[in-house]
């Protein structure tokens, strides 16, 4: 019995025992590991699953044109976003698939396949979608949490920006666009990216497990801080007009691969304009601008398809004023020629002699003047003015290689200008050691390739005095409150020249452009300095077709030149070709709208004035006598129509301008004013022929181009011949020299 | 403390017995009737001979238990049934009826529960069945456990494990002599096992299978029963669950068995749900560290860890109060199963030692089972943690069968008097 019981009390004991340490023991240890030693990794799972970590798009900063106007700017947009881990079945799984997809316009499957991965809370179902479709998840978010409390978050908006570019193709290739995450991708958009992105905010909120926010005080923000905004050296006007004329130009001569105008301001380096064309709507930079081309990608299939739409797109991506080289032709003249000047290896005294052709080194080739007949024996200056290969062939060999080269270099074709955009190229010229034959066509702009902010940066060295600034595109960079952050100063690199040198070859340059071969490019009352330049291209694109590229770099005023101007065409597939034909009128186009907008003083010579014109007074509700006292006085001659004493409507409106002693036609009454006259053709008069004729069919006529100079021709008018207009109504009329300037080889 | 001065005096009373071929529990009522309920009105005065340290061991266990099941379980009640306090007014009324239960007990001479040892099994047994034919809340597939009552549930199994203490303390207590033998030891345990077993394998219950198998294993090793048969049973139990797991008979328990011990590792969506559980336990635990996120700060409440107030409610005690107050917890049961076992196996009698020790053996096993569930040593089966874990039935028996431990120190103080 006492066994027994002896036995119990052991067993008893033994059994406590066993319970406490074996247990227990076991358990402390258990608890010990997961709280101690494994504690820190379970304590950041679960922190991990009950703080939501929300990003805060922070705002990309604006560009702004050197006025102010938005070239670029963003909008708030949204993120759809699927917490699919909240979904308990199937079911419901596929309710919310489908009624997404039908809001967001995807692929109910696809929908549904982002809404299987059941333990992720972070689906992106689809991007940017804007306020309509917002409103709409919003008001389906609603009726879901009425339906099923559990899936009140699983959907969730997270807000977004989008670039808009209010101006589409504007200034594509300087603007550029931004990629899916707002990330710049080319143009000033990528160069300065790190100032646009901004810093993104974050919200950290703990959640319980059904996504909705608990009731302790954990909130962390960060705040976004917006990105820095961008004003650009680029005036929207100025910018406009180059892309206007550009794209009238591209298509008057059929230009094939296309074209760039840049405006820079010779002092500061400031890039006032660049255009390139062909362009590509910012908004859209995937969409193949060109619609020929595109309709051509869309008959591909496959991978070819895939391959020809990337080198479409890179190639309307590319900015051709900075990325590409070109045989400068005939403009690089004026660099051979301030480096003679310069290095006194030949002086305005100095003669050249032209036969038509000239044999640079003994056993070679002749290598041929435009002239052919020769231009026999001309000055310095006038070896520019006519642009004679042979004679700059001369220079070549009286400046010497080394000279030559060290020019090449210090006019900075050799090195990237340094000009704020991604994707810069540089100039090349031949390798050493150079043959006689290098030098010799490359002392007239053949066998040098530059790239065209080369180009207009170096003639703007010879405009400022001789300093080779830096162009540059962003004058300022503001915070998001519009404070300047930062501004950029004009960098002078060095001096290339002396004052002296750059002096005479402005003198130099605006005989040319009045006189010379550039004459195309002059514009009445502003004294433009320029130099045409038209040059083969090595390896044409085309079969069976020689591929040129035209352009036409200058400045102005030549007194004191404030911008220069470069336009360059590539390939232009009409009649006309040259620089002087192509590029010239395009350069003065532009230059006669610029430079009265950027306030440059007019200086017009006697002859000039006569074909100057002036803008009409409004003389609207003035008596008839009134109203031709006025107009005379404005230097115009009236023209009475109808029988009424007060004037009631005016041709040219007010504002328009016309020549001086144009006429200005009054309407008495309402009805005279539908008194037409028809537009007579007016190509290819003369000066005086064109003023005879105005006057038969009673229109205002506004001369283009140089018209002082001597037989010179119209060769197009603004209004088509045969249009019935209000007499007195302008017509534009082109007058232009055919005079070719010169080619090479 | 507790000394069995008259053991002597059983002795020869069961000689007597034993003479007369009686089956005569041993040591049982060696008094005259009349002696005996001029003693047993002597209990009518509250708190005389009660172990006070165990009553305060309990009293603080329970007060813990229900402040941490409180906090445990507000954000679930005010989300499942928008009342922070549905459950906390539920378990203290609970609490109260219990400790009526306890206290009533107390006086209760345990003595009497001789003959109720074979009516409890068998009643539990009856429940048991009636559950097995009773609606679960409208799922067919849930297990049959709940017998509702006028709102509140009993858990069949609850009984079930009184009962079988109950049955083996007294079956112990009057065949002390032969539990040696297969006849006594041996076979009346697989008996009762075999159709414990069978019912709650219909309902189904696996751990409360494993929970029934370890108390009658207690029993059976406190009534002396030899080792050898512990080995062979071992064998046996191992043989029998390899051979449905083979048949695949296993599912609903392999079901639960799945992803355990991986419930970190994401394997597939489908397990990922599965050990939803067990994982938030663990992110619970380890977030707790040393001195835990403080009292009501948990995350893992809020909606992570499902129903926080049932079975995983230590994980929510160890996430605010740390590794620090999990272990005084602990501490705090340790010393009530070492009091308990302490206060019992000094009992002036058989019957009292087998059936208070079982009992404290009892409380002992689930609090280990529930706390390697919910640290995932073990898989997640549903063993509620004693006075924390909330549910009536669990709670009122508990406290009844301490009920039945006070008495048996009343007993025991009093006749050391």
């Amino acid at each position: 019995m006492e066994n027994v019981l002896a036995r119990i009390r052991q067993r008893s004991t033994f059994l406590l025992c066993l319970i406490l340490i074996l247990g227990f023991g076991s358990i402390v240890c258990r608890l010990f590991y997961l709280q101690l030693i494994q504690g820190e990794e379970l304590s950041d799972r679960a922190v991990d699953q009950q703080l939501s970590d929300t990003s805060v798009s922070a705002k990309r900063g604006s560009i702004y044109d050197r006025n102010g106007n938005t070239l670029a700017s963003s909008a708030s947009v949204w993120k759809v976003i699927l917490a699919p881990a909240y979904f308990e079945n199937d079911k419901q799984r596929r309710y919310v698939s489908k009624e997404l997809a039908e809001i967001l316009g995807l692929r109910e499957d696809d929908v549904y396949e982002l809404a299987s991965n059941s333990n992720s809370y972070y689906q992106t179902v689809k991007r940017r979608i804007e306020s309509d479709e917002r409103d709409k998840i919003l008001a389906f978010v609603d009726k879901l949490s009425d339906q099923y409390e559990r899936l009140t978050n699983v959907i969730v908006l997270e807000e977004d920006f989008k670039r808009y570019y209010p101006y589409n193709d504007f200034a594509a290739a300087v603007i550029g666009f931004t990629g899916s995450d707002g990330q710049g991708l080319s143009g000033l958009e990528y160069e300065y990216d790190s100032y646009l992105t901004g810093t993104p905010g974050r919200i950290i909120t703990e959640n319980n497990g059904w996504g909705t926010t608990m009731p302790f005080e954990y909130r962390q923000k960060e705040d976004a801080h917006d990105g820095n905004s961008l004003v650009l050296t680029i005036d929207e006007t100025v910018q406009h007009f180059l892309e206007k004329y550009l794209k009238q130009g591209i298509i008057d001569y059929k230009v094939v691969e296309g074209a760039v105008a840049v405006c820079v301001n010779v002092k500061t380096g400031e890039v006032l304009g660049m255009a390139v064309e062909n362009s590509f709507d910012l908004n859209d930079p995937y969409e193949i601008a060109d619609e020929s081309a595109a309709k051509e990608v869309e008959k591909l299939t496959g991978k070819e398809k895939e391959e020809r739409t990337n080198e479409l797109l890179s190639k309307q991506w590319r900015n051709k004023a900075i990325s590409d080289t070109y045989y400068p032709g005939s403009v690089f003249k004026v660099i051979t020629a301030s480096a003679v000047l310069e290095e006194n290896a030949g002086s305005l005294s100095s003669t050249y002699n032209c036969t038509g052709s000239y044999i640079p080194y003994e056993g070679e080739q002749p290598i041929g003047c435009h002239n052919t007949a020769g231009h026999g024996t001309q000055t310095f200056a006038e070896a520019l003015c006519n642009s004679c290969n042979p004679a700059f062939m001369q220079m070549g060999q009286s400046l010497g290689m080394q000279k030559y080269w060290e020019y090449f270099q210090s006019f900075g074709f050799n090195s990237q200008t340094g000009i704020d955009l991604p994707g810069e190229g540089t100039g090349l010229f031949f390798a050493e050691p150079w043959g006689p034959v290098d030098l010799a066509i490359g002392s007239f702009g053949q066998g040098v390739s530059v790239t065209p902010i080369e180009m207009v940066t170096a003639v703007s060295a010879v405009a400022n005095g001789g300093d080779l600034v830096k162009p540059y595109l962003v004058k300022q960079i503001l915070d998001d409150k519009g404070n300047v952050v930062k501004t950029y100063e004009p960098t002078v690199k060095r001096q290339v020249i002396s004052k002296d040198t750059a002096d005479k070859m402005a003198q130099i340059m605006e005989k040319n452009a009045t006189e010379g071969t550039a004459k195309n490019g002059y514009v009445a009352g502003y004294r433009i300095a320029g130099k045409t330049g038209t040059s083969e291209k090595i390896g044409n694109s085309r079969k069976n077709a020689k591929d040129y590229i035209a352009s036409y770099c200058g400045f102005a005023p030549a007194d004191d030149p404030q911008i220069a101007l470069l336009v360059y065409f590539d390939t232009p597939t009409g009649e006309a070709y040259y620089g002087s034909q192509v590029a010239a009128p395009v350069f003065a186009g532009i230059m006669g709208e610029i430079c009265p907008y950027l306030g440059i003083e007019t200086q017009y010579t006697e002859e000039e004035l006569e074909y100057v014109d002036t803008v009409a007074g409004n003389y609207l509700s003035m008596t008839l006598e009134e109203a031709g006292q006025k107009a005379m006085q404005d230097g115009f001659e009236p023209f009475v129509c109808g029988e009424g004493s007060t004037v009631v409507a005016q041709v040219p409106q007010a504002g328009s301008k016309i020549p001086r002693g144009g006429r200005v036609v009054l309407f008495t009454t309402q009805n005279s004013t539908s008194e037409t006259t028809t537009v007579p053709d007016m190509v290819g008069m003369s000066v005086e022929q064109v003023n005879e004729t105005a006057a038969e069919f009673s229109i205002n006529v506004s001369f283009s181009g140089s018209v002082e100079q001597e037989g010179i021709l119209s060769y197009a008018q603004s209004i088509d011949p045969n249009q019935r207009v209000s007499p007195g109504t302008v017509v534009t009329v082109y007058f232009g020299n055919n005079d070719i300037d010169d080619t090479v080889m | 403390m507790v000394t069995n001065y008259d053991l002597d005096n059983f002795a020869d009373t069961n000689k007597k017995a034993d003479a007369k071929g009686e089956k005569k529990p041993l040591m049982s009522v060696p008094l005259s009737r009349k002696n005996r309920t001029k003693k047993q009105f002597r209990f009518w005065s509250i708190g005389e001979g009660l172990d006070f340290v165990f009553l305060l061991a309990i009293a603080g266990i329970l007060i813990i238990g229900l402040i941490m099941m409180f906090s445990a379980s507000y954000p679930y009640a005010y989300h499942r049934y928008g009342n922070s306090y549905y459950f906390i007014t539920r378990q203290i009324l609970f609490a109260g009826i219990g400790l009526a239960a306890m206290f009533g007990v107390s006086y209760f001479d345990y003595h009497h529960l001789h003959f109720w040892a074979p009516i409890a099994l068998g009643t539990a047994w009856l429940l048991m069945l009636i559950v097995l034919f009773l609606p679960q809340g409208g799922d067919p597939d849930a297990p049959k456990r709940w017998l509702k009552i006028g709102g509140f549930g009993i858990q069949a199994s609850e009984v079930c494990k009184f009962a079988l203490i109950l049955f083996f303390a007294n079956w112990g207590s009057i065949y002390y002599k032969k539990m040696h033998t297969i006849k006594y030891g041996v076979m009346p345990a697989l008996g009762v096992l075999l159709v414990t077993g069978i019912l709650l394998y219909a309902e189904p219950h696996y751990s409360g299978i494993v929970i029934c198998l370890l108390i009658v294993a207690v029993m059976l090793f406190l009534s002396g029963l030899p080792i050898k048969y512990f080995i062979a049973a071992g064998v046996l139990v191992s043989v029998i669950v390899s051979l449905m797991a083979v048949t695949g008979k296993l599912t609903y328990a392999m079901s639960r068995l799945d992803g355990w011990g991986q419930a970190l590792e994401y394997t597939t969506n489908e397990m990922w749900q599965t050990t939803w559980q067990t994982r938030n336990s663990l992110y619970a635990i380890g977030s707790g560290g040393l001195w835990g996120l403080g009292f009501g700060q948990s995350r893992q409440k809020y909606l992570y860890l499902p129903e926080p107030q049932n079975d995983f409610v230590f994980a929510i005690v160890c996430e605010e109060l740390g590794l620090i107050g999990a272990l005084i917890i602990l501490a705090l049961f340790a010393f009530l199963v070492y009091r308990g076992i302490h206060i019992c196996k000094g009992a002036k009698d058989m019957f009292g030692r087998l059936l208070g020790v079982g009992l404290m053996a009892q409380i002992g096993l689930q609090v280990v089972l529930n706390i390697l569930v919910i640290t995932d040593w073990l898989p997640n089966t549903g063993i509620s943690l004693p006075f924390f874990s909330y549910g009536g039935s669990s709670l009122i028996m508990l406290l009844a069968q301490m009920g039945i431990v006070l008495n048996i120190s009343r007993t025991a103080n009093i006749q050391k008097e």
